[in-house]
């Protein structure tokens, strides 16, 4: 009788263990999730940042002053001059955010790839972003209409710039009757990026 | 039996869920991490460009320094005004070539636990910039000792000359005068009753005229014509068409033709030079510097086919090593008009046998006029021209930007600081394992 109580009451407190070990181990698995998420987004708005933040300050670098250095000024491209591997010759930059449709496979629906391309050559992705904005402002801080008019480009002294990374999956909060995803997000904006050389 | 189960389980189930914990705050260890690297790089880059900044005005204040210079921070401490700012700058001014410099500032930024990190930015001067002498409506670099500037002379644009301007009467300037010596009387006083619409200086650095047209022959033997002895240029607008004009070139007045130049040619470079005395008449179409190792005659108008000088792309540079002058030509007189930049570089610009005949009308040019010592285009008494002609010159607007003037015209060097570049590092990220 007591090797079936203790039988019993083993059963009773592995039972009790194993779901603690399951519930510990969701929890443990969602929150890995969510920190490997937000890790993921932070790593990958810092790597486009960086990339974005460094040569839009070196707009200009080898141009002529009488030539314009921005050539295309919209909310979501950017077209500038510079000589971007300092050996005299001066390319064309283009950074311009892709359609939803090209990262339709993930399941965040709001993220899209962020491109680059040099002298319009290959097209390259710098990251995937779900906001990227861009704003121009005159020297005497007026906001330009965008896109900014051919005849208004050489008026752009700044720009601000603003960039929101989500990571492309997420778990789903299983709370409530709509599960939604947990995606983590970062957002980063440069409210007065200047390049030096349009300043001349 | 149970109870040490239960203790061994426990204790895994301790070692796992530790395990586990331990991988949380790893990853959330990083993930602050990043942000906080993202930090120090951005203050490393700051401390970067504040040491530009700093030796920007140090060089400013100091055109001569050249060297290194360096500035430390120490930061910690609740009261110290730099927070936990700690590191250095290292600023370094030199010159690249003999008209350019760098000012290079490298930052090092001391982070806890990531050791140092170092940003560059790089200031570009040009420490000499070419003008062109079209800039100047007018220049002299010697106005001559009896030779004033009277009432009815006008001149429209920047005008300089490197000695004394003498003034009797009231001329009008419409751009800023510059002379390197004075105004003979100064200005408002005794007869110099002078308008300087805008404004004058004097005692400012001379402009020096160039040494030779080595420049120049330089662009005649290559991409130019080049030509022996004298030579007639014949300019033709051809069609009227826009950039159809030509250049006859003849031994002499009557011939025979040694080529024909068509100005608006790719290969050419707009420049035709003759060793001797150049004489010129017709209408240009292009852009165009004829040279003369000696004179230039003027021996009819020279005007551009297109002389609406709000849409016109005619420019031309007449530029001799010595004087540009004016033939005593039938089709001179009465009157001759030039369009063009006129540039006499050790003579005049002046009219060719000034003291004989009567009065020859009205000398119209419409550009610039640089010249060694002013030289006499019509002579008065008592406010009546006497001989040669009534000058009316007008500056050719176009030629204030100094990126429009004639192919290969001459111009001189002034010192500058104008910052040419500036270039700042690109940090590739480097994130926390």
């Amino acid at each position: 009788m007591t090797a079936i109580m203790d039988v019993l009451v083993s059963f009773i407190i592995g039972g009790i263990l194993l779901m603690i070990i399951l519930t510990a181990n969701d929890i443990a698995a969602e929150n890995n999730t969510v920190y490997n998420g937000d890790m993921l987004v932070q790593e990958m708005l810092i790597s486009t940042c960086q990339v974005l933040e460094g040569e839009l300050r070196n707009m200009g670098f080898g141009v002529a002053e009488t030539v314009t250095t921005i050539v295309e000024a919209d909310s979501g491209a950017i077209s500038f001059l510079t000589d971007l591997d300092r050996n005299g010759t001066v390319e064309t930059v283009r950074y311009y955010i892709g359609p939803t449709s090209e990262l339709h496979n993930t399941q965040n629906e709001g993220d899209r790839l962020l491109h680059r391309t040099v002298n319009a050559g290959t097209v390259s992705s710098i990251g995937a972003v779900t906001i990227f904005d861009l704003s121009f402002l005159t020297q005497q801080g007026d906001l330009l209409p965008r896109p900014v008019p051919l005849a208004r480009l050489s008026e752009i002294h700044t720009v601000e710039v603003t960039i929101e990374v989500q990571n492309p999956y997420a778990p789903l909060n299983p709370m409530g009757d709509n599960p939604q995803a947990l995606f983590s997000s970062s957002l980063w904006q440069q409210t007065r990026l200047a390049s030096q050389n349009t300043r001349r | 039996m149970g109870g040490k189960a239960i203790i061994i389980v426990t204790i895994g189930l301790g070692f796992v869920l530790g395990y586990i914990s331990m991988n949380l705050s790893g990853m959330a260890t990083r993930s602050v991490e990043n942000m906080s690297n993202y930090a120090m790089a951005t203050e490393s880059h700051n401390l970067a460009i504040t040491g530009a900044n700093v030796g920007l005005s140090k060089f400013y204040g100091d055109t001569s320094w050249s060297g290194t210079m360096t500035q430390s921070f120490y930061g910690g401490g609740e009261d110290n005004p730099l927070g936990n700012l700690s590191g250095s700058f290292t600023v370094t001014m030199e010159d690249l070539t003999p008209t350019s410099a760098r000012l290079r500032s490298v930052s090092t930024y001391n982070s806890s636990g990531e050791g140092s990190i170092h940003d560059t930015v790089e200031v570009f001067f040009d420490t000499e910039q070419e003008n062109g002498f079209s800039l100047y409506a007018w220049l002299t670099g010697f106005e001559g000792n009896d030779d004033f500037w009277v009432t009815g002379d006008t001149i429209w644009g920047r005008a300089h000359s490197n000695g004394n301007v003498h003034v009797n009467g009231k001329p009008v300037f419409y751009g800023k005068f510059t002379v390197s010596k004075g105004f003979d009387p100064k200005p408002g006083v005794g007869t110099n009753k002078a308008v300087y619409k805008g404004g004058y200086e004097t005692g400012v650095a001379t402009v020096e005229l160039p040494n030779d047209l080595s420049q120049i022959e330089w662009a005649a033997n290559n991409g130019g014509r080049f030509y022996n002895g004298d030579i007639w240029v014949v300019l033709s607008g051809s069609t009227g068409a826009n950039e159809d004009g030509f250049a006859i070139i003849l031994a002499s007045e009557g011939g025979p033709v040694l080529d024909t130049v068509n100005i608006n040619d790719p290969g050419f470079n707009g420049v035709i030079m003759g060793e001797d005395q150049v004489s010129i008449l017709g209408t240009l179409d292009g852009q165009l510097t004829i040279a003369s190792q000696n004179d230039i005659y003027v021996q009819d108008n020279i005007i551009y086919e297109n002389r609406d000088l709000t849409t016109s792309d005619d420019v031309l540079g007449l530029v001799a090593d010595h004087s540009v002058i004016i033939a005593n030509s039938a089709p001179n007189n009465p009157d001759c008009e030039i369009d063009g930049s006129i540039f006499a570089r050790s003579g005049s610009f002046e009219v060719e046998d000034i003291t004989s005949g009567t009065p020859r009308g009205n000398l119209k040019v419409k550009g610039s006029i640089v010249q060694a010592t002013k030289g006499k285009t019509g002579t008065y008494a008592g406010g009546t021209l006497k001989k040669g002609y009534a000058a009316k010159y007008r500056y050719d607007d176009r030629l204030a930007d100094n990126s429009f003037r004639p192919p290969f015209y001459p111009g001189y060097g002034v010192k500058t600081y104008e910052i040419s570049n500036w270039w700042e590092n690109v940090r590739i990220p480097e994130y926390a394992d």
